[in-house]
């Protein structure tokens, strides 16, 4: 029975994974900027998976995407986009993916701490990407804030309220181990 | 994928095709490393050495260039930004902003990094195929014992299967949803929950489907590797590549 759930939760991380690739090009076109739906993905699989599984999530992402399979945004993969000026947003994923899982992933799931969770997931999002911003490209810290983060403020409040119904209505659904003594 | 990015394996005889997988990801991030804190001569040798490369293997440049739009957009604004905040001798000035000259040099430096790093990446996707990028990575991992090597090249695999199954699931949704004049709600949070829940919902049924086939069929991580052989032609390259490497970080 052991092996069998892991065998699942292998699964389900290597689903997150794609869905996090796939959500670089998946996008609701709504006013000028399209939402696009990847870091909700990336919240979703903390909230879904938890901490462990869902670094193994990010973790496979990323590996993926560093030995040039096609998976980051624009769509061309490779150790380049990592060191490149918007890696800091990939490797960022890793803490964000861990804190959501270790805040949230509790034996009562509330919608509180689901929000708490992703709120300090896309502080440590946003810590890594700027900071990896400003020393690549060498702009000033406050530019680097006004172009790395500012104009994603608002779409990435509206995620977060998406995701925490989305992770209410498909925890039920989603067998992960750590929720299983619950039903 | 094929259909979503012009970044895709393509077959053919050349050098890099049939260099060893592993020397050229040893290659791949040696040259990433030297280049990101490289300035002008470096950049040059490696740029020639990049052009010979890209024209032995007739790299198709031109779809490139058409999926790399966005990124040549993000090396304008890096360049406009560097031109305009560096201090230094005034060139030409316009009211409020002046482009200098030591701008314009440390821009088209940053930029030129960048560009050679993300064709380097092009080149190897393009000359490697999928199944030798995981068992590459599968070899890497191999000393790490606290890794388990086979698992990770495992959820590799699927991860890139998984890839177009999702796709095809998102524009389903998407379709069904716009016969059903989604388009009038305006509330984003609506259409994002209304998307996300069956998309997810759908693919988690998939892939459950999948892990029970998979126990069936009485999957173990124990099984035959696929084998990476390095011929003569890998430690030539990697003689003439630690020589060129020698002679750029000499200059």
């Amino acid at each position: 029975m052991e092996s069998s759930n892991q065998l699942r939760m292998m699964v389900y991380a290597s689903l997150f994974a794609a869905l996090t690739a796939v959500g670089a090009f998946v996008a609701i076109p709504i006013g000028p900027v399209p939402i696009v739906l990847q870091n909700m993905f990336v919240y979703l699989a903390g909230l879904l998976l938890g901490s462990r599984w869902g670094l193994a999530s990010v973790g496979v992402y990323l590996l993926a995407g560093a030995c040039g399979l096609p998976v980051f945004a624009g769509g061309l993969g490779g150790i380049g986009r990592i060191v490149g000026p918007t890696g800091g947003y990939l490797i960022g994923y890793l803490p964000t993916v861990f804190l959501i899982g270790k805040i949230s992933n509790r034996a009562n799931p509330r919608a509180i701490f689901d929000v708490l969770a992703m709120i300090c997931g896309s502080v440590a999002l946003y810590a890594c990407g700027i900071t990896w911003l400003k020393i690549v490209t060498g702009m000033t810290i406050a530019k680097a804030l006004v172009v790395g983060m500012v104009p994603f403020l608002i779409g990435d409040a509206l995620k977060i309220a998406a995701a925490v119904a989305i992770a209410k209505a498909l925890r039920p659904v989603v067998r992960v181990s750590g929720y299983e003594k619950l039903s | 994928m094929a259909e979503l990015t012009s970044f895709s394996f393509r077959s053919g005889t050349s050098l890099l095709h049939r260099l060893d997988v592993r020397f050229k990801l040893l290659f791949l991030i040696l040259i990433s490393l030297i280049s990101l804190s490289g300035d002008f001569p470096r950049l040059g040798i490696f740029t020639c050495l990049l052009t010979v490369l890209i024209i032995n293997s007739r790299l198709p440049l031109k779809s490139g260039l058409k999926g790399l739009q966005f990124f040549l957009i993000l090396l304008l604004l890096i360049l406009g930004a560097r031109m305009v905040t560096t201090p230094g001798d005034p060139i030409i000035e316009i009211k409020f902003f002046s482009i200098t000259r030591q701008g314009i040099l440390s821009g088209v430096l940053i930029c030129w990094r960048l560009t050679i790093i993300v064709l380097l990446g092009f080149a190897f996707i393009f000359s490697t195929r999928s199944f030798e990028i995981k068992a590459a990575v599968e070899w890497v991992l191999k000393p790490f014992a606290f890794i388990p090597g086979k698992r990770i090249a495992t959820m590799m695999g699927l991860t890139t299967r998984f890839v177009p199954v999702i796709l095809n699931q998102a524009n389903e949704t998407a379709e069904a949803q716009r016969a059903r004049c989604v388009e009038n709600r305006k509330n984003p949070v609506y259409r994002l929950i209304r998307l996300g829940i069956p998309l997810i919902r759908r693919t988690f049924e998939r892939a459950d489907k999948l892990a029970v086939a998979m126990e069936a069929r009485c999957y173990n991580e124990n099984r035959t590797d696929p084998e990476l052989s390095a011929t003569r032609i890998d430690w030539m390259a990697l003689v003439v590549m630690i020589l060129i490497c020698g002679l750029v970080v000499s200059i």
